[in-house]
């Protein structure tokens, strides 16, 4: 499986130049900002930087790049714990547990538990990607758009599943966030759903809706609240506690292993791998912890199995770009463009060509997480002072902030309209326990899984037993039919089998 | 009318337009364009948000439990959410930089800071601060009033 001698040319290639790696530090830290401030994307810096990396080798430029995608990936976290704003689509499961924590008082065990979670399932996601770059990205190959289609609607039924005895309207907000995300131009070359306004012809922005349901509306229901912590004592920030939360995660080996495989290998699946990641980790930690109610309510373990799903999502979206050449998001496209600059091409020949570049690449982020460790633990301190500011003032910051980044997302005044807009839906949502995240999965995704269904529908010729000759649809169908289902029948096989006792 | 009752048909009020929005999506789609290609996605998924969206009214109809949750009462966050509206939609006219200024200054008067030198010295130099910061990092034309865009 490992090529030694490739493997000796790697190591090569990353320490002959010690300055190499001096790109690396202001990698993270750009990564580590842009994940941070609401608004701005890990995308969003990579292609800012980008022609920066012209002035590189191409081991460098991949460098620069993976580390300021391991530090936004991090960075990510923190706005989703601190503020309840997922920084990306992948954060959105931090925030289940992660803002429930801050609120309590937890916020330095959570930013810590995020940090450990992270750096430690970036290690085991390359390390995995070290051993599994081909067989993962012949998975991927399988992956057509009838198991897409599969995918996603599988993603908003296990977010609808989280909404405890609200399942039904679960449901409906994620089915409704999915016929959102197909407003505008369709692929039938018709507009739907746009009200003749031209801003939506390309669709609802996406980002900015999602910030509007997650950060704007939160803050609305936080107009009567003194401090996000209640306790003044817990308001401190505590370096130690920070630590503690960083070295809790080595109790929890089964939910970083987990998370950390759901990760790779679901987040090698392009487009929506990263996205949905995160809550399938989530949602079997929570299905095999023995106390699942905890879940929402700030269970460490939930910050936990999101992170490593999340950050271990970055090897696989790797896997993809270099064995395939194709980009699983934003960031990865922006390193497919760093590859032509520099007149490479992802794909098989690639990997079996350049292993040692690829091993390189592999090494490079197991020394990019321990360097996360160390500015992490630098930088998390001065961000944990957030639950130190009055609520009066940190209200409008943060909606002023969400404002500024939607207009950097969408380059008009349509972002900082969708904030608005969604904002009042996610309030309104909230206060009726119909599920916001469902609904901003459903929107992030819904263009996506219609593409899929029409072009499954192409390739087909509108035959079902197109489906038959489909393994994986069918196993992800039955899996998808066991995570909606399986839970009752097992109640129900379980009480026949007490009243035949 | 006692606050249980209001909430359940606030709750039956928010199913019903959620139903409403998806019917009118749907037609709206079908007038576009009756093609399979068309209706492939919003045609399925617009027919099951109305059966859940059926299933969920007659729940909530049947339903005699107490809402869990008390929520913030409506007439606080009102004023909010105006406040917002206005800054969203004065930013054409008065920028990133005066608007966000005035919107973080009258946010902390109507939450009761009184100190002036607060209220002003956090609202210009957040406002102005972080329109310059993004104004540098992002590659479109922002509209500000006095700095440059």
């Amino acid at each position: 499986m490992l090529d030694f001698i490739a493997l000796q040319a790697g190591f090569d290639l990353l320490f002959a130049d010690a300055s190499t790696w001096l790109i690396v530090i202001p990698g993270i830290l750009i990564g580590l900002l842009f994940g941070a401030v609401p608004g701005l994307q890990i995308s969003m810096a990579m292609a800012i930087f980008l022609p920066m990396t012209l002035y590189m080798d191409f081991m460098q430029a991949m460098l620069f790049l993976t580390a300021i995608f391991t530090g936004g990936s991090f960075g990510g976290g923190i706005p989703a714990i601190l503020m309840n704003i997922p920084g990306t689509s992948s954060s959105i499961a931090t925030a289940f547990d992660g803002y429930p924590m801050a609120r309590k008082g937890q916020h330095n065990l959570a930013l810590g538990i995020a940090l450990g979670a992270s750096t430690l399932s970036v290690i085991f996601g390359y390390f995995i990607l070290l051993f599994l770059v081909k067989p993962i990205s012949e998975l991927v190959l399988k992956m057509g758009p009838a198991e897409m289609s599969i995918i996603v609607i599988w993603g908003i039924t296990l977010i609808a599943s989280l909404s405890g005895q609200h399942v039904i309207k679960g449901m409906i907000a994620g089915f409704f966030g999915l016929l959102l995300g197909t407003v505008g131009y369709g692929e039938a070359g018709v507009t739907r759903g746009t009200l003749g306004i031209s801003y939506l012809l390309d669709g609802v922005p996406a980002i900015p809706a999602m910030m509007g349901m997650f950060a704007a509306s939160e803050l609305f229901r936080l107009v009567n609240t003194k401090y996000l912590v209640d306790d003044s004592a817990a308001r401190k920030v505590s370096i130690s506690k920070i630590f503690s939360g960083f070295k809790s995660v080595v109790r929890y080996p089964w939910v970083m292993l987990r998370g950390s495989l759901i990760g790779v290998l679901v987040g090698a699946v392009p487009g929506v791998g990263s996205s949905i990641a995160n809550l399938l980790s989530y949602i079997q930690t929570k299905r095999n912890d023995p106390d699942p109610d905890s879940f929402g309510k700030g269970n460490p373990t939930g910050v936990m199995a999101s992170e490593a799903a999340n950050s271990s999502s970055e090897a696989g979206s790797m896997a993809t770009l270099l064995a395939l050449g194709i980009p699983g998001g934003g960031a990865t496209a922006v390193m497919l463009a760093a590859f032509s600059m520099h007149n490479i091409t992802g794909g098989p020949q690639f990997i079996r060509e350049q292993t040692d570049i690829v091993y390189a690449i592999i090494f490079a982020n197991f020394g990019q997480a321990f360097l996360l460790i160390i500015l992490g633990l630098m930088f998390i301190p001065v961000l944990a002072n957030v639950v130190k500011v009055p609520m009066h003032f940190l209200i409008p910051s943060v909606l002023a902030l969400a404002t500024f980044g939607s207009f950097g997302l969408t380059g008009n005044l349509s972002g900082p309209i969708t904030v608005l807009i969604f904002a009042l839906i996610g309030w309104v949502f909230k206060r009726y326990n119909f599920s916001v995240a469902a609904a901003v999965i459903g929107i992030l995704l819904g263009s996506m899984a219609e593409e899929s269904l029409i072009y499954s529908y192409q390739i087909s010729g509108g035959q079902w037993s197109y489906l038959l000759e489909r393994p994986f649809a069918i196993l992800m169908l039955v899996m998808l039919m066991f995570s909606l289902f399986g839970g009752h029948l097992v109640t129900l096989l379980t009480s026949k089998v007490k009243t035949n006792v | 009318m006692d606050a249980k009752k209001a909430h359940m048909f606030a709750d039956l009020f928010v199913t019903f337009i959620i139903a409403g929005i998806v019917t009118w999506y749907l037609i709206d789609a079908y007038t576009a364009s009756s093609h399979i290609i068309n209706l492939i996605l919003v045609l399925p998924i617009s027919l099951m948000v109305l059966a859940l969206c059926i299933v969920e009214i007659i729940k909530q109809i049947k339903n005699k439990e107490e809402p869990t949750e008390k929520p913030e009462p409506v007439m606080t966050v009102i004023p909010v959410i105006c406040l917002f509206t206005l800054y969203i939609a004065s930013l054409a006219w008065l920028g990133f930089d005066v608007g966000t200024s005035l919107f973080i200054a009258a946010f902390l008067w109507l939450h009761g800071e009184r100190r002036i030198i607060w209220i002003l010295g956090y609202a210009i130099a957040f406002g102005f601060l972080v329109a310059l910061f993004f104004s540098a990092m992002l590659p479109y034309q922002m509209p500000m009033l006095i700095l440059p865009g």
